[in-house]
């Protein structure tokens, strides 16, 4: 009783702040309750859920992975340069950028389970490095950085754009990775052995479970969301540049705090961060909508993530106390 | 009996960190210097301290917070955002002084502000800093209504130009203040009480260090160093842009671990910072003797970062398995001895 009392209670917080958020901003402005409008505002936010989803499950091991957003901006890269430049088929520069992106996270993970090094240290020395090469490779190849790459084939713009039974890709996408990331964190073995390695990872090593491999594999699938972030985003906005994805680092790391995943490790889940990953990119709408200037969405989604983070550690602190008090009592 | 004892100096030496870190950076030198010996000339070494002068201050503060085992990603937003401060008032007709001190008071607030998120409302300090950032990143956007600061007055910009025999008087300020520092926080037993934090939190509770204070100093201590730096940018550049020192706390952050600061606490020192910043600096200068295009900044500072922090790890563990074996080494011969002595008798 006491585990599930625990993380359901902030998840139905959240759902309580969005159902507010959506009330609030639809009586700022009543096209905010336009279904058709807040279904497509899907498209701005979904890079950040995607990588928010899978760098839940490094958070929950215990690390940090701050690489995504520069993964992001090399997937753009080696898509605009694959398929523009080299003249190869957008299909296979898709997959193999994709595949780029998971090489990233590899070297991120090997670095960080079997070199040992912080985290923190090797996902900022990758977010330089990943960026440096996207900015190398632009630079390299002749194209102006400052326009990008451009003239992708309809197909490829397709990817954001096109609807199925008038629902749009965006919102399969986020649903098809939202339930590949739930089935794995919650229901499988591997889903255990992750949480388990972030609450104790000597006990897990003793209990016979490959830590190492298992936090390799985390920075893995954040690299993989990374990149299929990257295609998205590059297929939305039509061109191909190595700075996207630069300024998400603050939005992924609020979403996964705020979906309730201890930056310390051992506990999260996915439905928290799919939710925050909600509020956020409908604030970040909504802002904009209410004709607030963007610039003021930065003090929100900043404030959000302060103020979320204070009371997880307030209330948890609390509970803490009380049980201790009923201890004393009993 | 003498040569023992130097042979011991220069042993102890090639172990600091720093002394590595400083032979890499000799190492940068001596190889760009064979390709184009422009970039030995004094001229150019003091242009590339004095462009690295905003990090050093930066890599400074950050090491006091650092060492206590926290860290500060907002040195960037305080450094733009006392800047813009210091810089509307210089335009408004305010005196120097009181520019500076207001840009020093800001970046003590932001700092106090972050280091009572810390320490009162337990936010873990990567969050509550990053935050931070985006939330003074804002309000100098709003403080500027979007627009650059510029025509700083002429005796505001001459504050970074002053030389004395040569040589740039900021410089020496900058680098006298990182020997007192270096001297605080190494000799005086207040300042040892940050890496004591950092090296272990409940055993410098247990000795009676007041942790939550200390902890908010040296976030007070690294907002007031990125307000310095900030006010070092304003009088080098002349005009203050609206992303000032984005992305700068990536480069800060960096420039610390290559000098040997861990972003675990307790280990490090603000030498060795100041020769990671300036490493850091100098790849951007070497870069430009060696023609090479600028686009290859960031892959070459991140390959170097990734590749210095692996080995170092890598040797790290290797040395700390070679003591343990010798200690099991001189229990086991020790126990011999004695079996051998009982033998004797």
């Amino acid at each position: 009783m006491h585990m599930l009392s625990k993380i359901p209670k902030w998840n139905l917080g959240l759902i309580l702040v969005l159902i507010l958020e959506i009330i609030i901003f639809g009586l700022i402005n009543p096209r905010f309750w336009n279904i058709s409008i807040l279904l497509n505002s899907f498209n701005d936010f979904i890079g950040i859920a995607i990588i928010g989803f899978f760098v839940t499950f490094v958070m929950i091991t215990g690390g940090i992975d701050i690489s995504g957003g520069s993964i992001i901006g090399l997937t753009s890269v080696v898509i605009g340069i694959l398929s523009q430049v080299a003249g190869m088929n957008i299909w296979v520069a898709i997959i193999l950028a994709i595949l780029a992106a998971g090489l990233c996270g590899l070297l991120n993970g090997i670095l960080i389970a079997y070199g040992r090094v912080q985290a923190m240290v090797v996902t900022l020395g990758g977010l330089l490095l990943y960026s440096g090469i996207a900015i190398v490779l632009i630079g390299i190849s002749g194209v102006s950085a400052y326009e990008g790459i451009s003239g992708f084939p309809e197909s490829f713009s397709m990817i954001a754009y096109s609807t199925v039974l008038g629902i749009p890709s965006s919102i399969l996408l986020f649903a098809t990775l939202f339930i590949i990331a739930y089935v794995l964190l919650h229901l499988t073995k591997y889903g255990r052995y992750i949480f388990l390695t972030g609450i104790n990872q000597d006990a897990a090593d003793y209990a016979g479970i490959n830590t190492k491999k298992v936090i390799a594999s985390t920075y893995v699938l954040s690299g993989l969301s990374a990149g299929i972030a990257g295609t998205m985003l590059t297929s939305y906005l039509g061109s191909a540049r190595a700075e996207f994805g630069s300024e998400y680092l603050m939005s992924i790391l609020t979403v996964v705090v705020l979906g309730g995943t201890l930056i310390t490790g051992g506990k999260g889940g996915i439905i928290g961060t799919a939710l925050a990953s909600i509020i956020v990119g409908f604030l970040q709408v909504g802002m904009q909508m209410g004709g607030i200037s963007t610039q003021y969405i930065g003090l929100a989604t900043g404030l959000l993530l302060i103020i979320s983070v204070a009371l997880l550690s307030i209330s948890s602190s609390a509970k803490d106390n009380m049980k201790k008090l009923l201890g004393l009592k009993i | 009996m003498k040569e023992v004892n130097h042979m011991s100096i220069y042993k102890n030496l090639a172990k600091k960190r720093e002394f590595r870190t400083l032979i890499f950076l000799a190492v940068i030198f001596i190889i760009v210097g064979f390709i184009n010996t422009d970039f030995l000339t004094i001229g150019s070494i003091q242009n590339t301290l004095k462009s690295s002068l905003l990090f050093i201050v930066l890599v400074v503060g950050l090491t006091i917070v650092l060492l206590t085992g926290n860290i500060d990603i907002s040195v960037g937003g305080t450094l733009g955002l006392s800047a813009a401060v210091c810089g509307l008032i210089l335009k408004n007709g305010g005196s120097i002084f009181v520019s500076i001190l207001a840009a020093i008071f800001i970046g003590a607030a932001i700092g106090l502000i972050n280091g009572l998120g810390v320490t009162k409302l337990k936010i873990s300090s990567f969050i509550m800093t990053l935050g931070m950032l985006e939330i003074t990143r804002v309000i100098h956007v709003i403080y500027t209504n979007g627009q650059w600061v510029e025509n700083l007055p002429a005796g505001f910009k001459q504050l970074s130009q002053m030389n004395v025999l040569g040589i740039n008087v900021l410089l020496i300020i900058v680098l006298a203040g990182i020997t007192a520092i270096h001297l605080f926080l190494t000799r005086s037993r207040k300042g040892r009480y940050f890496s004591a934090i950092g090296d272990n939190i409940d055993g410098a509770i247990l000795l009676g260090v007041p942790v939550q204070r200390y902890v908010i100093y040296s976030f007070i201590a690294s907002g007031v160093c990125a307000a310095l730096a900030g006010l070092i940018f304003a009088s080098q550049i002349g005009f203050i842009s609206t992303n000032a020192g984005l992305g700068i706390e990536m480069t800060v952050i960096a420039a610390a671990v290559l000098g040997g600061v861990s972003l675990s606490g307790g280990v490090g020192t603000v030498i060795g910072a100041t020769i990671g910043a300036v490493i850091m600096i100098s790849i951007n200068s070497a870069l430009i003797y060696m023609k090479i295009p600028a686009f290859w900044n960031d892959a070459i500072s991140g390959l170097l970062l990734i590749m210095i922090v692996v080995t170092d790890a890598v040797l790290s563990r290797r040395a700390d398995k070679h003591i343990k074996k010798e200690r099991l080494k001189a229990r086991v011969l020790k126990e011999e001895v004695s079996v051998n002595h009982a033998h004797a008798k």
